[in-house]
Parts: C-alpha cells; sequence; structure tokens
C-alpha cells in the first residue's frame, strides 16, 4: 500500500489565502521530513509511544498494559503480526480476567468459540472446492441464525439453557471476525490462523464490528519499512488528538445542551409522546437534532480512538468517521458515518449479490444488492447482536419488537438506491448549490431517520410515526 | 485503445468525479487508501465486467484485486482477456 504524503518544507510553507486553506487544528505532521525523520530514531519512537499512552488514558483504563504492547511492535517490526496476536491474546484473557464473573466458565466459552472459528477457517482452507469451501461465509451466517433459534427454542428450566446462551453470546461476538477469516480462505497470500487469531476482537479495541476489518486488510495496510511506520504513527497520533478534542467538545455539547439549555434528551421526548404528554413540536427537532449531533460525536471519539491504536500498531487504517456531514448524497453519508459497518455490509451481503444476480438489468441489480446489505443484512446484524431481546421475549417477540427498526433499514435502503439511481451529474458550482444545500438535505434526511432508528426497542411503530407527525405539529 | 488505457481513463473520471485531482501512477492504491470507496468499486466492476468480459464468479472478487491499474492488469491477464 502507497503512503504516498506530499511533504511539506518549513521554508515553503505558502502565506495568505492559501495558508488559510490549508490550515489545519492539527498539523500535518507525516507531511514535514523532518519530524519523519525523528519519528524514525528509537528518541523519536519513545516520544510518541509516550504522547499515545498518554492521550489514552482517556480512552482506555488498561491503557499501560495497551502501551506496553504498542512498544514492543514498534521496536520489534518484523514480529508485528505475531505480537499483534500475542497482545490480542493478553487483552482477551489476562486483562479482563478479573472482571470475569465465573473465570473457568468464561475462559472455556472464549476459547471455544475461538477453536470454532479456527475449524472453520481450516476446513475451509483444506476443502477449498467442497460445498463448504465454497461457500464458506453462508455456512457460518447460517449455522449462527441455527443456533440462535435453537437457543430461543429450549425451554428455560433445562439444565443447559444458561450455559447455552452464554455461548451464543459469546459467539455473536466473535461470528463476524470469523467471518472475516473465511473471506480470506481463498487469498494467495492468505494469513496462517494465528495471525487471523490477532483480528479477532484485537487488542486496540473494536465493537462487534470488525475495526479494521479481518487479516486480510491489515496485511495489506501493514507499514512494510520504516518510513511508513513513522508515517502511520504520526497519524495514529493525530487522531488520537482529534478524538480527544472531540472528546472534550462532546462533554461541553453534552452540557450546553442536556444541562445549560435543558433539552430533554430523545428518548425521554419520545417517551412523553407516548404517555400523550408531547413537548411542543420545536423542543422534539432540537432533542431530535442534539441526539443526532451527539451520537455523530460520540461515534467519532470511539472510532478514532480506536483506529488511532490500530495505526500506533503499524497498520495505516482509514478513519471509520470522516466529514460525514460533508456529504452531498444519501450513499456517502452512510460511507463516511460508520465506515467498517458499512464496509461489513458490502464484504458480506452487497458484493455476493451484486455478482450473482440479476447481471442484465442494471437498476435491479444494484437496487437488489443494496436491499441485500442496507435492509437485509443491517436488520440481521442488529438482530442477531441484540439477543438480550431474543432471550428475554422468545424469538417471535423479538422480532415483533423488532418492528421499527425493520422499518428503519427498509427506508434506509431505498435512500440509498435513490441516491445511486440518480442521474449523477457535475455538482453545480458555488458552495450554497453545490453543497451546503445537499448536504443540508442529506443530514435532514438522516435526521428524520433517527427517528425510526435510536430506538430501545420499547415502543411500536405507531408511536414512531406519532412522534414524526408531531415534529411537524400534526397531532395524530 | 487497450483495455488498460480504458480503465486508466475510467478512473481518472471517476476521481475527478469526486474532486480529487491528484495524479496516480499504476501502482497507486486507490481504494485501500480511500481514494475512492466501494460505490465507486461497483462502477468499476460493471465496467471491467462489461469491456474486459470478466466474471468475478469465477475469478472471485476482493477489492485489493482492483485497487490499482497494476493490479487490474493482473485481473485482466488472469482472466484471458489481455490484448
Amino acid at each position: 500500500m502507497n503512503v504516498y504524503v506530499p511533504p511539506i518544507s518549513l521554508e515553503s510553507t505558502p502565506w495568505g489565502a492559501e495558508r488559510v486553506r490549508q490550515f489545519r487544528i492539527i498539523p500535518r505532521l507525516e507531511a514535514y521530513p523532518a519530524v519523519v525523520s525523528f519519528a524514525q530514531t528509537v528518541a523519536g519512537k519513545l516520544v510518541l509511544l509516550t504522547l499515545f499512552g498518554a492521550g489514552m488514558t482517556y480512552f482506555v483504563k488498561d491503557w499501560l498494559v495497551l502501551s506496553l504492547c504498542l512498544a514492543l511492535i514498534t521496536f520489534i517490526p518484523s514480529r508485528r503480526r505475531l505480537l499483534v496476536t500475542i497482545s490480542t491474546l493478553i487483552f482477551t484473557f489476562a486483562v479482563p480476567w478479573r472482571s470475569f464473573p465465573l473465570k473457568s466458565y468464561t475462559v472455556s466459552m472464549i476459547v471455544l468459540c475461538i477453536a470454532l472459528g479456527g475449524m472453520f477457517f481450516w476446513s475451509a482452507v483444506r476443502f477449498p472446492r467442497s460445498w463448504y469451501g465454497r461457500r464458506p461465509v453462508f455456512v457460518l451466517l447460517s449455522s449462527y441464525s441455527v443456533l440462535i433459534l435453537a437457543a430461543s427454542s429450549v425451554p428455560q428450566d433445562w439444565t443447559l439453557w444458561g450455559p447455552l446462551w452464554l455461548f451464543v453470546h459469546f459467539f455473536s461476538i466473535y461470528v463476524w471476525f470469523i467471518a472475516y477469516s473465511l473471506l480470506d480462505h481463498n487469498a494467495a497470500d492468505r494469513d496462517p490462523f494465528k495471525f487471523q487469531l490477532g483480528s479477532y476482537l484485537p487488542f486496540w479495541g473494536s465493537t462487534t464490528t470488525p475495526f479494521a476489518k479481518g487479516a486480510a486488510y491489515l496485511r495489506r495496510i501493514e507499514a512494510k519499512d520504516g518510513k511508513q511506520l513513522a508515517i502511520t504513527q504520526l497519524k495514529a497520533v493525530k487522531l488520537l488528538s482529534w478524538a480527544l478534542l472531540l472528546f472534550w467538545f462532546g462533554h461541553w455539547f453534552d452540557y450546553c445542551i442536556y444541562q445549560y439549555l435543558r433539552i430533554p434528551p430523545f428518548q425521554t421526548a419520545l417517551a412523553l409522546s407516548v404517555q400523550r404528554t408531547p413537548l411542543p413540536w420545536y423542543v422534539c427537532w432540537a432533542s431530535l437534532i442534539a441526539g443526532f449531533f451527539g451520537g455523530i460525536i460520540s461515534l467519532c471519539v470511539t472510532g478514532h480512538s480506536i483506529i488511532a491504536g490500530c495505526r500506533m500498531a503499524g497498520f495505516n487504517a482509514l478513519r471509520n468517521t470522516y466529514r460525514p456531514l460533508s456529504s452531498r448524497t444519501v450513499a456517502e453519508f452512510f460511507n463516511r458515518y460508520y465506515f467498517y459497518f458499512k464496509e461489513l455490509l458490502v464484504d458480506f451481503f452487497f458484493y455476493p449479490f451484486f455478482l450473482r444476480y440479476f447481471k442484465k438489468n442494471r437498476k435491479v441489480r444494484l437496487v437488489a444488492a443494496i436491499f441485500a446489505a442496507a435492509c437485509f443484512g443491517n436488520a440481521f446484524f442488529h438482530f442477531g447482536r441484540d439477543l438480550i431481546f431474543i432471550e428475554r421475549l422468545g424469538l417471535i417477540g423479538a422480532l415483533v419488537n423488532y418492528q421499527v427498526y425493520l422499518f428503519y433499514c427498509v427506508v434506509l435502503a431505498t435512500g440509498i438506491s435513490i441516491s445511486q439511481l440518480r442521474h449523477r451529474n457535475p455538482a453545480p458550482a458555488g458552495f450554497i448549490r453545490g453543497q451546503l444545500l445537499p448536504s443540508a438535505l442529506v443530514v435532514f434526511f438522516f435526521c428524520l431517520l433517527d427517528v425510526f432508528g435510536s430506538t430501545e426497542r420499547n415502543y411500536p411503530l405507531s408511536e414512531h410515526f406519532r412522534f414524526l407527525s408531531h415534529l411537524f405539529n400534526l397531532n395524530l | 485503445m487497450d483495455h488498460i488505457a480504458e480503465v486508466r481513463q475510467f478512473l481518472k473520471q471517476v476521481l475527478a468525479g469526486r474532486d480529487d485531482r491528484q495524479p496516480f501512477t499504476d501502482s497507486t492504491s486507490l481504494f485501500l487508501s480511500g481514494r475512492l470507496s466501494s460505490v465507486d468499486a461497483v462502477d468499476l466492476v460493471v465496467f471491467l465486467e462489461e469491456r474486459c468480459a470478466i466474471d468475478f464468479t469465477e475469478v472471485g472478487f476482493d477489492q485489493s484485486k482492483i485497487d490499482s491499474i497494476d493490479a487490474i492488469r493482473l485481473l485482466i491477464c488472469a482472466a484471458g482477456v489481455s490484448r
């Protein structure tokens, strides 16, 4: 992978309007050759590691262990992938050891999940032309669905009900990481399982959406020499600084909105609407908009701090959230808002569908693939992730409870489809028509969609529609 | 115009559509570096299917296979449609 950064010489920094245009809150450190050279020295590496560790104290409780792992990886780059796996195992077992409720029980569940992942991977590699080897991800996700079905049909008084559900919970955490390994099984330069394991809930952090995808992606974005490592680590420190700024801004934002202005959170506004004591429509708008922007800030902070850790380990991963408010189309916003979740949907649902079906009709092909990803894939991911609802309400109850999010997925897929089908003319000239207006419309769409997306699954779809109509001062 | 020249021209247009006027060489990473997104990858896939008769269900799809002109050249050669 190219890590080309146009150099900036200290002497040639422009002045005037050009300097204003190039202004960055956090300067492009990686563009200064002198800084990059320093970052390649032992002292430079120690400075970067110290700065990074200090920044991480805000985000990770075990920042010292994390820093030690990163230091090892920084000073022994030839063993980077192996050290990533060891660090990941440390963060899987040793670091959370004290917080495990039933230690041997929890450890055996995690080991079982990893072993299953290994078995799936080994079988796909060993028998690539078998029925399973040609569709390992489909088999994995089908097995996962059958497992959920089986667990939900077991009576609660059965002795193994608890262990079974515990296993399903752990497997739901690992399933997408295993799936990324299976995508790599056919690659000529695929990693062995010991390296795949390093990407299973990696030590730099992740949600159930694999942050920075899987081993194949890590292999391609890995720093190949000292200079690339220095640039990648400088970008890591920059990104962490940006995360810190947003973290503090988020606190100030929350204080201003929820304490100083006393705007109620969206969930409160919705609950009051359900109780037939709705807030004034303009307060509902304020609540919705504040929740939308608060969500973006929060996602930026989480994503940036995780990707900063990944970069510090020597992998030049793309940001999870990148200037979402500058998006001019619905599809672009979806790409910029939560990149790794979008990539998951694209890798496991969009491409498999797009490359196989409706090849003769381009529009039908595109729309069907978008619905496979943004509607079905999105719904499948969240239904499997939030197992607590299935455990508590049973499968049918959880499905009924899921109606609001299903509606959200349908509207999202429709929005992306329309956005993709519209004839792509060049953007109109001028800031207002070319950027501001389209971006504002996109934000408006996603803000309204949040009425259905920010759901805690407490109320039926009709209540969300009631809230939506109340936003326009229509009281149903 | 051979396939690679067509692909180069196509990618230039896609990058221009994203206001990306930076130069790119045959080895420049386009998708892994974030200059193009998966939305653009769809257009490129359709282009390669139609112009170069590549069947991705046969050769297998992976974004790294279309990440640069060099990678696309290898893909076209592997699919046996190189002129």
